[in-house]
């Protein structure tokens, strides 16, 4: 019944991690994974989730040797001293990678819909500034305001959802393999990014109170997550069929298409908000998620006050690409297609390499003793 | 630790700076004219295109008792432009504010400019703009789209974004127009497989205009008089591939919006020939749809086979045969009569698609690629060869929910 | 390490001031010191003490205790006194008895008393309405507590007015507030502690909780806090308020503020801690959670489904006092589009004359809105309906015919001021007027993005908030286990358990049968 304070609950967890994850279906996600299997994209974040399954298994396997130990020190205790470092550096790499872009991506969402004058660098300085406040409290209030914002978020979504089914048609979706199974396989397995988060959530082990919490936490939210993407995709692609193909984010698109009733005729508004409430959650434990990675690589005791000045940093490269299509095609596509694979791999070798040094029978022993 | 310290000072510092200069995109809603609606003709010059604007002005209208203005509810402008978004500049020349197509209804391009090949790279602009919403609707006019905005007139809707939004939304009700949203139309022309429906409006009236039965009409045709506006919303216009390529009155039009399930149609009112007398009768009924239609195909024989079964709920509002309903016999008569009806002018209508217009006028499309397990196996089948050569079988089943307020009728 | 520099640059401008005093460190020591036996050195202490024939109200009595024949003075402040019952149980039975037993207790008939003997102690006996009784050759003084001071009696509650349920109120008296609490908590657990604050003017403070449900580490803050004050004086409880908080300058407030008997005992049955202070009409609850100022009594008395709605009622005004001027300005002003276009046209045709922008415009009625609030208040009560019908005649319909001001603005303000109305708490009321303002510039500086993003920002604050170690939003987020009394309110008879962020030593109200 006690609860110690400075533990993330585990609905504070969950929140963030639909939040983080759940946000992937708003974005440009929706329209790489169409560009490449047309109407079955539905089914990739299904099947990648199948796929992606093994290694997290893996790998929270793994992490229940070590009890409330975090990624980076189970990865150094199993890797050695230099190759963890490596290793470790690799992450927080692809991480940061990623991070820069996906913010930059939602200041172009922003920009492109909402405010078309107003220079990006202001859209962007803002999303970051908030995030860094955020970032700054701690993950325990990242995760109270995510538990706040969560209802609203999740609700609005599935509304526009459901308002979305009134003008599409279910036929679009057929023929329903697109364009053959093969390549819808391959290409689920190279977009296990979809779901690269919950990789690094294990990061937050320690802040939980227990790993069974953080266990039933994940395989909640991941079950949750990847239904959600795959509905949303499919209401896409119902609601646009082939016209998807030429949109640069489908969820905007559909949110200025939508009405309620004949009175309300536009109510984009509404659910820009929701939407920028969850991305504002999502940057914030991401950005949280990165510091804690570089505090601990650079074995920085508070971390926090490197938040700021990683997210200046982040801003800086967010910036290089000229043009909102350049970000989302050029750099946020390589991202894509990187940084699930590569988690994947780090798992199962994770794993591997605690069977080889025999920490599961190690584990045993202690049980049976 | 002192250098963080200042960095967020740094940070904050801006940030203030940012609240002091910021209000980019800031505009007060009186700043603007807002475009109700837009014309598109075709231009004397090379390369242009002529652009009409339809200004709604908010000061008519919107006082509630006293200080009403006697300024006119709306403007319009006419020049030549590289495209509409460009007009948008310079229209300033002439319009006092800025010009803002949010709240734009309804784009009408002739129907001269509509058959020449410029007018999809025109259009195509729509999806460029960020203001323009795809729930507007297209239109093909008769005459040319400035002419039309000039002699359309109401008498009752002063105000124009009014007007076209009742205009439009009955209309679509009552099955006349189709429900042509910019949408319908980016969809249809990426899609390919199928032909897209414009409305058809007019704002001249016919000089004699034939006496045709109750939906037969295209717009300008219908024979009113009276103290109105010429205005007159029906039939529609043809499109392939974004080129207009024929065009569909009243009835045809009520058709595929009733064979289509993707159009919102609420009830609508026919006339139907009365199987009780030989004297060209007829008898009027309200249609309901309430369930959408069954469509099987045969995609493997050698010739498509569509089999369309279409649910229907009839509800009878006259009798000019003064027939007794109550009788059995006479309720199957009707019924009977209703069914052969319904598909011998649904058949009907399939036929002209198939020769006239070679390709179908509504997502049926939709239909066949179930039976197909790829895209690859969809694209070689090709839709639009086979569709020509269809056997369509259209079923329609009836349901008669009602006979009239009262089934006898006064004995002659 | 931001407040550090701030602190450093701060104390580089202020420094501490120095000033001429006088030493009083003679009249310290002397309060140290115990009375002598000797009757004239300590009449002459006291006289001179008291600063006697200056102070008029001070009086001092010399007679002789007939029964015992020996010299005696007694020192009471005549306004504070009540003279009658020192006339009849004190100097009547001293004068008259002739018993010889030696005893005063078996002479006075006063039914309160005790003995001391430091100066000090003494003296803060006699101003707290005592009256002293000294005795030639006796080296302690007797102490009669026939305190009576004037005050207003119990009245109804004049700030938090319900329908349903109890109507009494604090008042002045902090005795006539005990007695409310007791009253309404008859059980030998509820611990009246009471403790001296300031050290001039002396303040005591009463701290109420149930022994048996309160947890001990909170009630330890809480009297650490206390007694760690340094300052000559707190007159009132609203200023012992802000000593006790955590984040003086923070919008929100984190304490309870309350001047409802049943409140209060409501909120110590469940294992908060009261604070009461002599001479202020309310108490403090702590620790506080945004729900709990949310929160009305009358929620409780209503039947559930009655209850539940003005809940949900107060919610959705809290939603309209606080974004919908700068909900207005946001949508006027960068996302038209969102507005259905016939009210776009009447906002557009309405703002057409109206010459300053539309945030202006905002600022303007929300400005003068405050004012009519303001003066409302402070305006001599006969006046008061005028200063409405005049705001709202003249700022209202005027304004807008001379085209200062746009109805729909009007309809904004007087919604968002009408709503604002509906959060009883006045502290959390000046938050959500105050966050208002803040929240229509950031509207105006980039639209619903701003706003948002503003949001975020505050709701990231407020997790952050703490009062007494709870969180703002606690037991919704972080989860503790409740009652769930929250957004909405279950049957009485469902709400089995008490507060699980104050850790309470008892967790259950009811057990199930």
């Amino acid at each position: 019944m006690k609860q110690q304070l400075g533990k993330l609950g585990l609905r504070e967890y969950i929140s963030i991690a639909i939040l983080m994850v759940g946000a992937k279906a708003t974005e440009d996600t929706p329209i790489h994974l169409f560009s490449k299997v047309q109407n079955a994209s539905w089914m990739i974040p299904i099947l990648s989730a199948g796929i992606f399954f093994i290694p997290l298994f893996l790998l929270l396997k793994t992490m229940t040797l070590f009890q409330d130990k975090d990624l980076f020190s189970v990865i150094q205790k199993l890797l050695g001293k230099y190759l963890g470092f490596m290793v470790c550096l690799l992450i927080f790499l692809i991480s940061s990678y990623a991070i820069s872009f996906d913010t930059r991506s939602y200041a172009n969402i922003i920009r492109t819909f909402y405010f078309t004058t107003t220079p990006n660098l202001i859209i962007y300085a803002l999303l970051m500034v908030v995030c860094t406040y955020g970032a700054r409290k701690g993950i325990q209030h990242i995760g109270s305001v995510a538990y706040l914002v969560i209802y609203l978020s999740v609700f609005s979504l599935w509304f526009a959802l459901v308002l979305c089914t009134q003008k599409s048609t279910f036929q679009a979706i057929f023929p329903i393999w697109g364009p053959g199974k093969l390549e819808i396989l391959k290409q689920s397995s190279q977009k296990l990014t979809l779901f690269a988060d919950f990789f690094l959530f294990t990061m937050l082990i320690p802040f939980l109170t227990s790993i069974k919490q953080y266990k039933k936490g994940t395989w909640f939210a991941f079950v949750y997550v990847s239904l959600q993407i795959s509905v949303a995709i499919l209401i896409y692609i119902c609601l646009f069929d082939v016209g998807m193909d030429g949109l640069a984010y489908p969820f905007h698109t559909a949110i200025r298409f939508i009405s309620i009733g004949s009175f309300l005729p536009n109510v984009e508004i509404i659910f820009f908000v929701t939407w920028l409430m969850s991305a504002f959650i999502r940057f914030t434990a991401f950005l949280y998620l990165n510091s804690l990675m570089f505090g601990h690589l650079f074995k920085i005791k508070d971390f926090e006050y490197v938040i700021p000045s990683l997210a200046t940093i982040y801003l800086l490269i967010g910036s290089i690409p000229e043009a909102a299509v350049n970000a989302s095609t050029e750099f946020k596509a390589l991202s894509l297609n990187i940084s699930g694979p590569a988690f994947a791999a780090i798992s199962i070798i994770l794993w591997l390499a605690a069977l080889l040094k025999g920490e599961f029978k190690r584990e045993k022993n202690r049980n049976s003793m | 630790m002192k250098k963080t310290g200042t960095v967020c000072n740094l940070l904050m510092f801006l940030f203030i700076v940012c609240l002091l200069t910021g209000c980019w995109d800031k505009e007060e809603l009186e700043d603007k004219a807002y475009v109700i609606g837009l014309g598109i003709d075709h231009s004397n010059h090379k390369g242009q295109i002529k652009v009409t604007l339809l200004l709604a002005n908010p000061e008519v209208g919107s006082m509630q008792g006293g200080g009403g203005s006697t300024e006119k509810p709306r403007e319009i402008i006419t020049f030549d432009a590289n495209d509409f978004i460009a007009a948008k500049g310079t229209a300033n020349a002439i319009i006092s504010r800025n010009i803002s197509y949010e709240l734009l209804k309804i784009i009408v391009v002739s129907e001269e400019y509509a058959k020449g090949s410029g007018f999809l790279t025109t259009v195509s602009d729509v999806q460029k703009d960020k203001e323009i919403r795809l729930d507007g609707h297209l239109a093909v006019s008769k005459e040319n789209a400035s002419e039309f905005f000039l002699k359309n007139r109401p008498k009752m809707e002063t105000r124009p974004h009014k007007y076209f939004q009742y205009m439009i939304n009955h209309g679509i009700e009552n099955g006349l127009i189709p429900d042509s949203t910019l949408f319908r139309f980016f969809n249809t022309t990426y899609r390919e497989t199928e032909l897209y429906l414009a409305m058809y409006v007019s704002a001249e009236k016919n000089k004699h205009p034939k006496v045709q039965r109750e939906d037969e009409y295209m717009a300008g045709q219908v024979n009113a008089t009276g103290e109105l506006d010429d205005t007159q919303f029906m039939g529609a216009a043809v499109f392939r591939n974004g080129v207009m390529i024929g065009k569909l009155n009243g009835q045809e039009t009520r058709i595929v919006n009733i064979l289509d399930d993707t159009t919102n149609i609420k009830d609508i009112l026919i006339d139907l020939p009365d199987p009780f007398s030989n004297k060209k009768k007829q008898i009027s009924a309200r249609i309901l749809k309430t369930k959408s239609n069954k469509v099987k195909m045969n995609v493997k024989s050698a010739r498509l086979k569509i089999d369309i079964t279409v649910p229907l709920k009839i509800e009878i509002m006259s009798n000019p045969s003064m027939v007794d309903f109550a009788e059995k016999k006479n309720q199957h008569i009707v019924k009977r009569q209703i069914i052969n009806h319904l598909k011998k002018v649904n058949e009907k209508f399939f036929k002209k698609t198939q020769t006239k217009l070679k390709g179908v006028p509504y997502p049926l499309s939709m239909y066949a690629r179930r039976y197909f397990g790829t895209i690859q196996e969809y694209k070689k089948f090709n839709w639009r060869k086979s569709y020509v050569n269809a056997d369509i079988r259209v079923h329609p089943n009836i349901q008669i929910i009602d006979y009239g307020k009262q089934t006898k009728s006064l004995k002659r | 390490m931001k407040k550090r520099i701030v602190k450093t640059l701060f104390k580089k401008f202020n420094t501490e001031p120095q000033f001429q005093e006088q030493s009083n460190t003679k009249d310290i020591e002397r309060k140290k010191q115990d009375i002598s036996s000797n009757y004239d050195q300590n009449i002459q202490t006291f006289k001179s003490m008291f600063s006697v024939p200056k102070n008029t109200d001070i009086k001092v009595r010399e007679f002789t205790i007939r029964a015992l024949n020996r010299r005696a003075f007694i020192i009471f402040i005549s306004t504070m006194v009540d003279v009658q019952r020192i006339q009849e149980s004190i100097v009547e039975p001293l004068l008259e008895n002739e018993l010889t037993t030696g005893k005063i207790r078996d002479i006075v008939s006063f039914p309160i008393e005790s003995t001391a003997t430091i100066i000090g102690e003494i003296t803060e006996f006699i101003t707290g309405g005592m009256t002293a009784l000294f005795i030639d050759g006796d080296n302690q003084c007797h102490l009669f507590e026939t305190t009576n001071i004037p005050g207003r009696s119990i009245e109804k509650s004049d700030n938090e007015v319900i329908v349903k349920g109890a109507k009494e109120a604090f008042n002045e008296r902090v005795i006539d507030n005990i007695a409310l609490l007791r009253k309404k908590i008859k059980n030998e657990n509820l611990i009246v502690e009471s403790q001296v604050i300031s050290k001039r003017s002396r303040n005591d403070v009463f701290l109420v909780y149930q022994k048996d449900l309160a947890n001990d580490e909170l009630l330890q803050t809480i009297i650490d806090k206390l007694t760690s004050l340094d300052t000559d004086r707190i007159l009132d409880l609203s200023i012992l308020e802000q000593y006790l908080e955590e984040r003086p300058w923070s919008l929100f407030p984190t304490i309870l503020y309350t001047e409802r008997p049943d409140r209060a005992a409501s909120f110590i049955e469940e294992g908060h801690i009261v604070i009461l202070m002599s001479n202020s009409p309310s108490c403090l609850i702590l620790p506080a959670t945004f729900w709990s100022l949310m929160h009305s009594p009358e929620d409780h008395y209503l039947r559930v489904p009655y209850g539940n709605f003005i809940r949900l009622l107060r919610l959705l005004a809290f939603i309209v006092a606080v974004f919908s001027s700068s909900f207005y300005i946001a949508i006027t002003n960068y996302h038209v589009g969102m507005i259905p276009p016939d009210l776009l046209m009447a906002f557009a045709g309405t703002r057409e004359r109206v010459p300053f922008p539309s945030i202006i415009e905002i600022f303007m009625m929300e400005l003068a809105f405050e004012l009519i609030r303001e003066a409302g208040l402070r305006v001599p009560s006969p006046i008061g309906p005028t200063i409405g019908i005049v705001g709202a005649l003249i700022l209202g319909q005027a304004a807008v015919q001379a085209n200062i001001i746009s109805p729909i603005v009007i309809i904004v303000i007087a919604l968002s001021g009408l709503s604002s109305f509906i959060i009883s708490d006045l502290s959390m009321n000046f938050a959500v007027r105050i966050t208002r303002l803040l929240l229509i510039l950031s509207a105006g500086f980039l639209g619903v993005y701003g706003l948002t993003a503003f949001c975020m920002a505050i709701l990231f604050y407020l997790v952050s908030i703490k009062s007494f170690g709870t969180p703002y939003f606690a037991p919704m987020t972080p989860h503790f286990f409740s009652s769930k009394d929250l957004i909405v309110r279950h049957l009485p008879i469902k709400e089995r358990f008490r507060p699980g962020y104050l850790k309470p030593k008892d967790m259950v109200k009811q057990r199930k049968e």
